[in-house]
């Protein structure tokens, strides 16, 4: 016990001291805490510039562009006489769609016969393609309703029974726990998981490969233990900042409690210690564990199952990402804070955190014997 | 007389030495530039293989029971998008199913439906779902929100031939202002393989941009081995281009490898002008390479360059506007973003693979990576004049002493 205290104090003192990797824990963790989130702080694109070609211009096409102009998702940022020129505007990124309401849209509406209109939208980039192809159905839909229903009450119908022939079974649809459909608000709670996980992986690499000479006698088992104890009180730290402050700061809404996300957190940080031990073991120098992590995150992150569903993945590929911490920690915490799921909910990912801990750190005591 | 062996100072003595150092020296460094890069991009090829994600489970709290309640579970069911994995009994189990994440949304259809229906009193059928996971959730959404209209769309025709309307009078009335959507560059709306396009620049970017700083880094770290250097190469520039060379051919294997499976096995549109898309990548490559050498110039200090690169470019692919689109951003983002090299790398990819833009309006993205290149190498070489003009200040006498030491 001793043994494990004399390195737990040695090693707490090297995270202040060992530059590159206070810079790492501490210094980055801060940094990214405002720069990460930058692009995505205005939640939601709004005012997706589209051009209407208007080869009808009666009042009825122009209502149509009048409504569309006034929806916050999409704007009318031009209006071209034909189609090759609004074509341009698109290959020009001036506007990333076309509305094409043709010669005639009034007067089919007006004879009760289908009036189509055209979208072209730009499908390459996907939540622009989803604004305009949403807003533009949403007022077509509107304007064909109440087009519908005054032709039908015009007939004689009861206006309450042709609210029913018009939309007798409507759909509501309620989203759960990101109202708003924030982009910050989905993707925030998961990267911050992803950063807290490469910065104490990178940390603990670092530290594990810097030299350290005058390290004090202690047994494989002692040192793994003592090594463990010193990471988590920067962490004690660091975890409740990006996963408490940091979402409140940022606006994003939590449903758990406080403590459950810390519990949660617990075997988490042990896991990810436990990976950076081995890593300093097998990249050996500072400088190639840097190198050997700069660029995985990335990938890391799609394996989470988090920003592509994992029922789509291949199950091997499921079963590596399993192996990674950071899976199951953006499973479980953005469940139990942002879903407010009970630990029973969750005991999935929380066991497989204190078994991937528990598997890390004998791989790194077993290393640490080899030595 | 000319030595065969290729001894004499200049731009190729310097680069056959880097290509030794890599094979025999730095095994590391060159698995970094070829095999990482490489591995990852099969590691998100196999998370992506599906292409698209399908039959998304939801749960469904089916109150009435009836023909028609039947019919809409069936017809959703039905969808491509949404599986209905799992009959509830009550809200509670179906919160509970969301919150265990087993299921994406639940459909609720209310008590009486079907007579409701009838008598046209409108009732409403209810879909939950989780947005906290934006991609299945907005997935799971489309498909119920296709489906329910469709069987409302039977009752609707019903109801107006009930009225006394002709059938195909009724017919053309359902929806009044049909939609036809076309979806530009991308008509099968496949975004996983169209993601995939995107990320291969996004990893490009961060290994090439380290990988230059840590190479560069270790010459010029201490006047001595940056004179080494100049001396190998009969001066600064052959040096430094011999230095650099070896690996923009490298990582323009690995870009060329890995798009040959984009492009060729999995089968993604490459519409526009292949000239214009290898010179956007060599362009973004030596960009990307320049921006390494400056970290590496202005730190002194191998491990402060990459990790000063690193944390400029690993948290990029936000910035770039691949997921969230830059003409969403505030301003910081975009200016950021448009710092990065990938940003036009990638505005030029895009326009010469899935768009097939007009080759008049290509050139924009592939200008200001030219205006990368040239400014970044200005600044390099700026800064290395400044740095030879010290060591001249500093004497040679002084240098020989501090043979191996390190600067200042």
């Amino acid at each position: 016990m001793r043994a494990v205290l004399a390195v737990f104090r040695h090693e707490l003192r090297r995270i202040v001291t060992v530059r590159p990797a206070f810079s790492v824990l501490i210094l980055a963790a801060v940094i990214y805490a405002a720069f990460y989130p930058q692009p995505y702080l205005n939640e939601a694109l709004r005012e997706a510039p589209i051009v209407v070609v208007d080869r009808d211009g009666t009042s009825s096409s122009r209502e149509m562009v009048r409504r569309l102009d006034a929806t916050s998702d999409v704007s009318v940022a031009l209006v071209l006489p034909d189609l090759p020129s609004a074509q341009r505007a698109v290959y020009e990124r001036a506007v990333s769609g076309i509305l094409l309401i043709p010669q005639n849209f009034e007067r089919d509406l007006l004879h009760g016969r289908p009036s189509p209109v055209a979208l072209y939208a730009d499908a390459s980039y996907f939540l622009i393609y989803q604004r305009i192809t949403g807003a533009v159905s949403a007022v077509a839909r509107t304007l064909g309703a109440e087009v519908e229903s005054a032709r039908l009450v015009g007939a004689g119908v009861d206006p309450a029974v042709a609210g029913a022939v018009v939309d007798p079974m409507p759909l509501t649809a309620v989203p759960l726990f990101n109202p708003q459909g924030g982009y910050a608000t989905y993707l925030l709670p998961a990267a911050f998981v992803l950063i807290l996980q490469q910065l104490l992986l990178i940390g603990t690499g670092l530290l594990g490969t810097t030299p350290d000479p005058d390290r004090p006698k202690a047994g494989p088992l002692a040192t793994v233990a003592g090594k463990h104890m010193a990471y988590l009180v920067p962490e004690a730290l660091i975890l409740p900042f990006y996963l408490i402050a940091l979402p409140y700061l940022y606006g994003i809404p939590r449903l758990g409690s406080a403590a459950m996300v810390l519990l949660f957190a617990l075997p988490f940080a042990l896991a990810v210690s436990g990976l950076g031990l081995i890593a300093s073991a097998v990249f050996r120098t500072p400088l190639a564990v840097q190198l050997a992590t700069a660029a995985v995150g990335l990938p890391f992150f799609f394996l989470a199952g988090f920003a592509w569903p994992p029922e789509a993945m291949p199950e091997a590929v499921r079963l590596i990402a399993r192996l990674l911490p950071s899976t199951s920690a953006i499973d479980g915490l953005v469940r139990v804070a942002q879903l407010g799921a009970p630990l029973s909910e969750v005991a999935e990912p929380f066991l497989t955190l204190w078994a991937l801990a528990g598997l890390y750190s004998a791989i790194a005591i077993a290393l640490a014997f080899r030595r | 007389m000319r030595p065969r062996t290729g001894l004499r100072p200049g731009f190729l003595l310097v680069f056959q030495r880097e290509l030794v150092w890599l094979r025999r020296r730095r095994p590391g460094l060159l698995l970094l530039v070829t095999l990482l890069p490489l591995g990852l991009m099969g590691l998100l090829m196999a998370i992506f293989s599906a292409g698209l994600a399908t039959r998304l489970p939801i749960a469904v709290l089916d109150l009435d029971g009836s023909d028609l309640s039947r019919a809409i579970v069936r017809t959703v069911d039905a969808t491509p998008d949404v599986a209905v994995a799992q009959n509830v009994a009550d809200l509670a189990e179906g919160r509970r199913l969301i919150l265990s994440g087993t299921v994406h949304g639940l459909l609720m259809i209310p008590r009486d439906l079907e007579r409701d229906v009838k008598a046209a009193r409108r009732p409403e059928v209810v879909f939950f779902y989780n947005t906290q996971t934006l991609t299945s959730g907005n997935l799971v959404l489309r498909g119920v929100s296709n489906a329910v209209p469709t069987v409302a769309a039977g009752i609707r025709l019903s109801l107006r031939t009930a009225q006394g309307q002709p059938m195909d009078a009724a017919q053309a009335s359902l929806a009044p202002i049909p939609v036809q959507v076309h979806g530009l560059f991308n008509p099968t709306l496949n975004y996983a393989h169209f993601l995939l396009a995107a990320l291969l620049p996004s990893l490009l970017q961060v290994v090439v941009v380290v990988a230059s700083a840590y190479s560069v880094g270790l010459d010029v770290e201490t006047r001595h081995r940056l004179a080494i250097l100049r001396r190998l190469g009969g001066g600064l520039w052959p040096a430094m281009a011999g230095k650099v060379l070896p690996y923009t051919i490298l990582s323009l294997m690995v870009l060329g490898i890995a798009d040959s499976v984009l492009f060729g096995v999995l089968d993604l549109p490459l519409r526009g002008q292949r000239g214009i898309l290898l010179l956007a990548g060599i362009l973004f490559l030596l960009a990307c390479q320049l921006l390494g050498i400056l970290l590496a110039l202005f730190l002194r200090s191998t491990a402060g360059a990459v990790s000063v690169g690193t944390l400029l470019t690993a948290p990029a692919f936000g910035f770039m506007g691949i997921g969230f689109p830059r003409l969403g951003m505030g301003t910081f983002a975009q200016g950021y973003g448009a710092l990065l090299p990938g940003t036009w790398y990638l505005t030029a990819r895009i326009d010469q693979t899935v768009r097939g833009t007009p080759s008049d309006l290509s050139w924009s993205p592939v200008l200001v990576l030219v205006a990368f290149v040239i400014g970044l190498a200005v600044l390099a070489a700026w800064r290395l004049e400044g740095l030879r003009a010290r060591r001249r200040r500093a004497g040679p006498g002084r240098t020989a002493a501090v043979h191996g030491g390190s600067a200042p």
